[in-house]
């Protein structure tokens, strides 16, 4: 039971990185939305807003941590270009996908998403970060600033979802060994 | 104030907890600050999307883009994306920082920045400007 160097980038990229910042979403939108001073008390409202400025923050950092490391350290494993005369492309997994018929699309369609809308996320995240670790807890009372907040923060998690979903998609047809 | 009232099943205890009111002072800022943060965040995406429809379209755009060979013109279109967002964030945080202007300009603003880099991003848009 041993994971490569690839295999092991390729899962922290994937599963550990980005599967902590989709699966932190949930908490981040429920924390934003239940951010209402006629639910909870003073204290609540504080205890929220801590946690809530360590979780999106936490959310940025992970964001940027999982596109840099897709970016710079997996694909170019991914995109590499086999020696001339390679019939065995299983190492070379975008040459993989090009050559295989019926796969094609994995890469250029699949793949040409993901690698760029992925780095909306980061973006978009560190200014929902900005909002929440500036503002604290105005969000309470401010009602569009909370509003605003949130829907980027759905943006922001668009971004990464596509791009997590296509990769785990792409994974699954072209493993990166 | 709030009174919670616990009552056991066989009526044998009851228990009260009384929450007593409570002041919380919040000083309220202009928003400025945050629309320069998510306007930035707009100019960011929309980089993206034009530097990948450029790399796209074009085979200079696409060989300057590529500044690792490794990585490819990706590495171009990435950084430059992300110098972009942060060169709009420093422009515009001291422009609107002690400001507050129009929440729907903002958002209407920001919102279409997104939209543009998530079109731009796109491969069935941007393979309609693929170069022969």
């Amino acid at each position: 039971m041993e994971l490569s160097n690839r295999e092991t980038w390729a899962t922290l990229h994937g599963m550990v990185f980005g599967a902590l910042f989709l699966l932190a979403f949930a908490g981040g939108v429920a924390g934003l939305w239940s951010l209402r001073p006629e639910w909870v008390t003073v204290n609540g409202l504080q205890e929220r807003m801590t946690r809530l400025r360590l979780g999106v923050t936490t959310m940025a950092i992970v964001a940027w941590v999982t596109v840099i490391t897709g970016t710079w350290i997996v694909y170019p494993w991914y995109r590499a270009k086999p020696p001339s005369g390679t019939t065995d492309l299983t190492e070379y997994p975008r040459s993989f996908l090009l050559e295989t018929p019926g796969k094609e699309d994995w890469h250029e369609f699949g793949m040409e998403w993901k690698e760029h809308v992925a780095w909306i996320a980061p973006i978009v995240a560190t200014a929902v970060a900005f909002v929440v670790v500036y503002y604290g807890n105005q969000l309470i009372v401010d009602k569009r600033l909370r509003y605003t907040a949130m829907a980027l923060f759905v943006v922001a998690f668009a971004a990464a979802g596509i791009a997590g979903l296509l990769g785990a998609f792409i994974t699954k047809a072209a493993p990166l060994q | 104030m709030a009174t919670i009232r616990v009552s056991r099943e066989g009526g044998q205890m009851i228990d009260e907890i009384e929450w007593k009111a409570e002041e919380l002072d919040i000083v309220e800022r202009p928003n400025g600050p945050a629309m320069a943060a998510i306007i930035a965040a707009g100019i960011g995406a929309l980089i993206l999307g034009i530097l990948t429809t450029l790399n796209e379209a074009s085979t200079d755009v696409h060989d300057f883009l590529e500044i690792d060979k490794d990585v490819g013109p990706l590495s171009g279109k990435t950084l430059f994306a992300v110098i972009g967002y942060l060169v709009a964030w420093a422009v515009l945080a001291p422009l609107l920082w002690r400001r507050s202007i129009s929440w729907n300009t903002g958002l209407i603003i920001t919102g279409l920045l997104l939209v543009g880099g998530f079109v731009g991003t796109f491969p069935k848009f941007f393979e309609l400007f693929a170069s022969e």
